[in-house]
């Protein structure tokens, strides 16, 4: 795992992108202490004012401080694709597993249901779920975290069909461990660097799809800040206040990118092809 | 030789503009742009959103009409009717209709039968979503093929605002709706100087000039009504010169941003419509009078003009909006005061604030005003916890009682009684066989709504009409908030042929005259 680690931060691009992820996360932490203003504070009498002065970004429509409703809503990006993807690992993973080491009918089956939800593109996904349920952050977990759940249980399957046919887990079999021990102690720690360069990359999907689901109305109700919102209602003002779209435009740009850096390089190290090379 | 081939030049010429077939000039075509997804339901009778109505009233006629550009009641004019008459006891009215009306297509002439026929679909819950403007009305029949007579069961305060060219009083194809059924409602025939030609979903309606129109063929060849929901791409559309006319914001900011462009005009115009705030005062927590007054303290008006503009926005005054007879403006407001709302909190049991589950739009201009709002609310301990719905969904589950606060914005023909019927009549309670739009289950000012209906004696009318607003207005059945109005851009080669300063059908009328210079 060190010589793992090692390799991902010789990789400059790793390290710039994991600086960037770093950076964001710690706007979101500290956001209740750097946010210079109250994020759904109204001052109308300061709605669209440009960038500079008493408001380094400028303020939105409700006269808002945009640079508070950023870091407010970096927590709300974070919260959505981190708890997402979280809950996408454990119930993919499990099932993945399962599917890979129980096999024939049961690993049919539930492969071709996950099948079903792979022919979804995410965002249509989301938006079905976000639509039945309601739009709420809680929600939004869910239906972020059902289009990721397919991809995880695939990544997990594999890896598990391979190892259940190897020497030490029959050697477990053989001392009489039972199927949830040698799943767990045995199959998973083998299987877990190549789901957590799945989980860095897909987070990156789950920052564009809560960003999608917020831009078309279907994200956390306001006033909460999230970046997806913001960029919506900047897009309605974009000829008076260009800023009010691109800033928020931007962060999500700045998440996504350090997230696919990270991925990419966890990717590279663990790829057996390039260690080769 | 130069002055030879000059004179040959000159013959040539001559014998050219001698020859040359002269072709007509196609009329030109008047392009629109609407906040809309799509249009809905064209059938007049049914069209109750802004989208809607604005087109209904370029294709139909009531039995009068506002003058083009106006809403005062003073100056309601013939339309259809050529004259009328009302009995001495105001019951009685008869129409005489103008001969030859044509209806679009070949659909024939305009006759009593029609009339008759349109104003019971009308007045018919099934048939119309205005039927509660025809409560009083106890017959209609035709006299002759061009008189038609109106039997009421008691005085109406205007009765000609509700034959007026705006909602129930439009005038249709008693054949057209018979052949064409619930397809009507997207090919509607009426007597307008346009016809619809055909609409291509979530794209544009296309409108054909009608040259049979009876005051004269149309100086446009026809109108293309297009839907561009976003604000920006709507205006960056009219910026590049692909929209005549283009449905603006009502927000300082748009009217200041559009007046800068070279050859633009923007016309704001009446009426304003006046958002409440509807609580119902049948359940908790606002069966309390004073989380209702916390509520009414809280509500900062002038903060909401500021947000808006000026020019486009003014505060509410009344349960009533301004200009509209019987309006008074001094109903009793409970001032701006975030201190009195959180001891009113408090004596009602809320000392720590408390929380409403309210149900509204996703529509952004409407959301955007409850977000002003949810703000002014949060200072004084209220939190508004949206549920956030589709503006359908929206409508629809208001109507079903599912929200313990409304807000609401509308306009209606210019005279207390329709707004303070639709409002705040007990007839209208939502979930009730005669439910209109009473969200406040209000029913404290029935008597003087009623009274001020049969009065006969103009100054008793406006006082029990003053003395209801007082009533609504003290036992806080609603919160009025602001009055907005209504905002479009045009190029200034559009002239409309009238001059806008109202609009009852809540976008500019395009009549026969309108023409692009």
């Amino acid at each position: 795992m060190k010589a793992l680690l090692a390799k991902v931060w010789a990789n400059p691009m790793t390290f710039l992108g994991a600086l960037l992820c770093l950076a964001i996360v710690l706007a979101a932490v500290l956001a209740p202490w750097i946010a210079p203003y109250d994020p759904a504070d109204q001052d109308i009498i300061s709605r669209l004012q440009p960038p500079g002065g008493a408001y380094p970004f400028g303020t939105d429509q409700f006269g808002r401080d945009i640079l508070s409703r950023l870091l407010w809503g970096a927590r709300i990006s974070l919260t959505v694709s981190l708890g997402a993807i979280a809950v996408a690992v454990v119930i993919g993973g499990t099932i993945g597993m399962l599917a890979g080491y129980i096999g024939g009918t049961f690993d049919l089956l539930v492969m071709q249901v996950m099948d079903v939800l792979l022919s979804f593109p995410s965002l249509i996904l989301g938006l079905i779920v976000v639509a039945l349920l309601g739009p709420d952050l809680i929600n939004l977990v869910v239906a972020i975290a059902l289009t990721a759940i397919a991809p995880f249980a695939r990544v997990a399957r594999a890896p598990t069909m391979a190892l259940k046919e190897r020497a030490f887990v029959e050697a477990g079999r053989a001392l009489g461990f039972s199927h949830p021990r040698i799943l767990f102690r045995h199959i998973l720690p083998n299987i877990m660097s190549e789901v957590m360069v799945m989980a860095s990359l897909w987070m990156a999907t789950a920052v564009r799809v809560e960003a999608s689901l917020s831009f078309i109305g279907l994200g956390v109700k306001p006033p909460t800040a999230t970046w997806g919102g913001m960029t919506r209602d900047g897009f309605e003002n974009i000829l008076d206040a260009p800023w009010l779209a691109i800033l928020p435009g931007l962060a999500i740009l700045l998440l996504v990118l350090g997230l696919n850096m990270v991925g990419d390089g966890l990717r590279d190290a663990t790829d057996p092809r390039l260690r080769q090379e | 030789m130069i002055r030879r081939f000059g004179f040959k030049a000159a013959i040539l010429a001559a014998a050219l503009a001698f020859s040359t077939p002269v072709f007509a000039q196609p009329l030109p075509i008047l392009r629109v742009g609407m906040a809309a997804q799509d249009v809905g339901r064209l059938d007049p009778h049914f069209a109750v959103s802004t989208i809607d109505r604005v087109v209904v009233a370029w294709m139909f006629n009531g039995l009068v009409r506002f003058k083009p550009g106006s809403i005062d009641p003073a100056e309601i004019e013939p339309d259809l009717a050529q004259s009328w008459e009302r009995s001495d006891d105001g019951l009685t009215w008869t129409f005489h209709l103008r001969p030859n009306v044509a209806f679009h297509g070949n659909y024939g002439m305009v006759t009593a039968d029609d009339v008759v026929f349109s104003l019971k679909k009308s007045s018919t819950a099934a048939t119309s979503a205005f039927a509660a403007d025809f409560a009083a009305f106890e017959t209609i029949e035709a006299v002759d093929p061009m008189t038609v007579r109106i039997k009421l069961r008691n005085p109406v305060p205007s009765l000609l605002g509700i034959l007026t060219n705006y909602a129930g009083g439009y005038i249709v194809s008693r054949r057209a709706v018979e052949e064409r059924g619930a397809g009507f409602v997207r090919s509607p025939i009426g007597t307008g100087p346009f016809m619809l030609d055909h609409v291509t979903p979530n794209q544009s309606a296309e409108l054909v000039a009608h040259e049979g129109y009876f005051r004269g063929k149309p100086l446009l060849g026809g109108i293309s009504y297009r839907f561009i929901p976003s604000d920006a791409s709507r205006d960056l559309a009219f910026q590049a010169g692909e929209l005549d006319v283009n449905y603006g914001r009502a927000d300082q900011t748009w009217v200041n941003r559009t007046r800068q462009l070279p050859n633009v005009t923007v016309d704001v115009f009446e009426p304003g419509e006046l958002t409440e705030l509807s609580l119902n005062i049948t359940r908790p927590p606002f069966n309390d009078i004073r989380v209702r007054q916390a509520l009414a303290h809280a509500v900062n008006r002038a903060e909401f003009v500021r947000w808006r503009g000026a020019d486009v926005s003014r505060e509410g005054q009344s349960v009533v909006p301004r200009g509209y007879l019987g309006f008074i403006n001094d109903p009793g407001l409970l001032p701006h005061d975030i201190n009195r709302a959180k001891a009113l909190l408090a004596e009602a049991g809320y000392p720590n604030g408390l929380t409403i589950r309210v149900i509204h739009t996703q529509l952004p201009e409407m959301l955007s005003g409850m977000q002003v709002l949810q703000q002014q609310l949060r200072r004084a301990g209220i939190t508004l916890d949206l549920n956030i719905v589709e503006h359908a969904t929206f409508h629809q589950q208001i109507r079903q009682d599912l929200s313990p606060m409304v807000y609401y914005s509308a306009a209606r023909f210019p005279v207390a009684d329709i707004f303070l019927t639709q409002f705040f009549h007990s007839r209208s309670i939502v979930q009730t066989p005669t439910a209109v739009t009473n969200f406040s289950h209000c029913d404290k000012a029935d008597a003087q709504i009623d009274g001020a209906r049969v009065a006969t004696d103009l100054v008793e009318q406006r006082r029990l009409w003053a003395e209801a607003q007082r009533i609504i207005v003290r036992e806080v059945c609603a919160v009025p908030v602001i009055e907005t109005l209504l905002v479009f851009g045009r190029r200034n080669n559009v002239d409309y042929g009238y001059e806008l300063n109202g609009s009852m059908s809540l976008g500019p009328l395009i009549t026969e005259k309108t023409r692009l210079r």
